[in-house]
């Protein structure tokens, strides 16, 4: 499209206006979802202090199953974190252009996502007010921490991604910032005055602006990378059967790339209806996730298929056993569940008029969501509760404790998004405002 | 000081490119935009950033000290684990890669803030002057 000047520098006011229309006073709707988020987070709190209070044995975790609900959300939570990362920054390196609608939501997803999950190792803790002893630290009893453990790789890979998420998020956050310290007054200018921390734009500032991007675009895309490898390590470097597999890490970072996706749409969906910007998250942008939502499925079901494969062609009768087990045992229910949420359904997406359909898409990215907690659960539990011994095998206890803090999960991550959308652009002002001009001078 | 101030890029390309053309050496020009403007920055002659030397030695150092941390804490106390020889190179790596990284990102970043001059305490006192616009400021010779 051809602009003449001044219609850009009228667009540059709109999109500012619009954006930042965003962050004023929040309609109704906005409050009755953070007091719900906030009673979900107060839920969770709860349990959990009772649970610290009173022991262990209210998180349902038994032996043989020692690893439950917080493995599960622990997991979960990081893979959601993924796909921020890659909307970012592996976007950002192939230059793919739809990124820029999603992108400062899907960052600010990654940054408290990892919070969320960061919570859970701790959370599975007996007695959490150690939980420093997972660091390397020089102590009186000059003992160190077990660098050949796959849970110390991921006190170190899930420290690491939470800081350099967190890194890349405010730098791409820093010339909205500002714009916001310019348009927005009183004592809330203040806030943004300091955290814009002097912001120019002079030629110099920019040029090495630029280099930083890319860096931080460099680091993150390996480290998304190794971050769920490690994660899937913590079940592949040990014996049991159901975990003790090569592919577990290529299919670990497929499924949160999946699941980060879905929780994306889940997000942005009624993110840009309350918030008035459909304009500028259009329905292109949304089929172009879709179609990488698809992509991902259909990894996550090769694994899938792949996994009985090996089970099957191996001939180790504990794999074998351990597979059949899980399509037909005492978790078959959501086993298939699974298998619905996670292949069956996304594969409706070669449709094209389901792809470009936002009801559709966020529907399924719920059925997504719920398939990619299962699929963890599934991963976690029914390995531990079937391993050799048929005198070792067992199912974890039910429990509403574990239960209240997987819903207080979801609270907080709610929370912490709700209150995202109300004190920073949802946008990339700027790269809004920079692709507009560069339409400009190349036609 | 002179100043022009533009809404858009066009217009604010041709006065910067009239005024380099006019004799105006480039030392004394300061422009600041709302994005990157990279006609700007070839006009202005900006020097490419010296970045990459902070980006290389946090992750050197990273590397380093992922190395340096695993191998001296095993050292201290040598402990077999699973039959494997203390000094497990492998599994030391993954410290390594994650320290590499973690140590790259910040040093960028630490680098990017001295370069750039920031936090600016000037700017965050008192209003911006052109704010969100496209300026030139020019130097009184």
């Amino acid at each position: 499209m051809k602009t003449e000047s001044a219609s850009n520098a009228a667009y540059y006011e709109q999109v500012e206006a619009d954006v930042f229309a965003a962050m004023q006073k929040p309609r109704p709707i906005y409050w009755v979802a953070l007091a719900i988020s906030i009673s979900c987070f107060g839920i969770g709190l709860a349990c959990w202090g009772w649970q610290i209070f009173s022991g262990m044995h209210l998180s349902g975790k038994n032996n043989p199953v020692g690893w439950y609900m917080y493995i599960t959300d622990f997991v979960f939570w990081v893979g959601i974190a993924h796909s921020g990362t890659l909307i970012s920054a592996i976007l950002f390196l192939f230059r793919a252009r739809f990124r820029k609608a999603f992108n400062r939501s899907a960052e600010a997803m990654t940054v408290i996502a990892v919070m969320t999950a960061g919570l859970f190792p701790l959370i599975h803790l007996g007695r959490v007010w150690y939980f420093y002893w997972l660091m390397p630290y020089p102590n009186q009893r000059l003992l160190w921490v077990n660098f050949k453990s796959p849970l110390v790789w991921d006190v170190f890979a899930v420290s690491t991604y939470f800081t350099v998420s967190a890194v890349f998020f405010y730098v791409g956050l820093l010339p909205d910032l500002a714009i916001a310290r310019r348009r927005i007054t009183g004592v809330r200018q203040w806030f943004y005055r300091v955290l814009s921390i002097g912001w120019t734009g002079t030629s110099k500032q920019w040029s090495h602006y630029e280099k930083l991007y890319g860096f931080l675009a460099a680091f993150a895309t390996p480290l998304v990378i190794s971050v769920h490898s490690v994660v899937s390590w913590d079940f592949a470097m040990s014996v049991i059967p159901g975990w003790h597999t090569t592919i577990f890490a290529p299919y670990f970072v497929a499924g949160a790339i999946f699941s980060g996706c879905a929780m994306v749409i889940t997000l942005v969906v009624p993110m840009r209806k309350i918030l008035g910007i459909e304009q500028y998250i259009t329905v292109d942008h949304f089929e172009s996730l879709a179609k990488l939502l698809l992509f991902t499925s259909m990894i996550v079901g090769y694994a899938y298929i792949l996994e009985y494969a090996m089970a099957f062609y191996g001939g180790n009768v504990f794999e074998t056993a351990h597979f059949i087990f899980r399509m037909l045992g005492d978790f078959r229910k959501p086993y298939w569940l699974m298998c619905f949420c996670n292949v069956l359904l996304p594969l409706t997406l070669f449709i094209r008029k389901l792809r470009r359909n936002i009801a559709y898409l966020f529907v399924l990215s719920f059925f997504v969501n719920v398939g990619m907690w299962l699929e963890r659960f599934i991963i976690i539990v029914t390995s531990l509760a079937h391993d050799f011994d048929p005198y070792a095998w067992g199912n974890p206890n039910w429990s509403w404790v574990a239960i209240g803090i997987t819903i207080g999960s979801f609270g907080m991550f709610f929370t912490f998004f709700l209150i995202f959308v109300k004190i920073l652009p949802v946008l990339s002002v700027t790269e809004l405002k920079e692709e507009r001009a560069h339409e400009t001078i190349h036609i | 000081m002179k100043q022009f101030i533009f809404d858009d890029k066009e217009p604010f390309l041709a006065k910067l490119r009239e005024l380099l053309a006019a004799g105006t050496p480039v030392e004394r020009v300061e422009v600041t935009t709302p994005f990157p403007v990279h006609e700007a920055l070839h006009l202005l002659k900006t020097p490419a950033s010296p970045l990459k030397f902070f980006t290389f030695t946090g992750a050197l150092g990273g590397f380093c000290t992922g190395f340096g941390l695993t191998i001296y804490t095993v050292k201290t106390w040598p402990m077999i684990v699973g039959g494997k020889p203390p000094i497990s190179l492998p599994p030391f790596m993954i410290i390594a890669f994650e320290l590499t990284i973690l140590l790259g990102a910040l040093g960028s970043l630490l680098g990017f803030l001295l370069l750039a001059r920031l936090p600016a305490p000037k700017q965050i006192l008192a209003p911006v002057v052109a704010d969100g616009k496209f300026a030139i400021f020019l130097e009184e010779p």
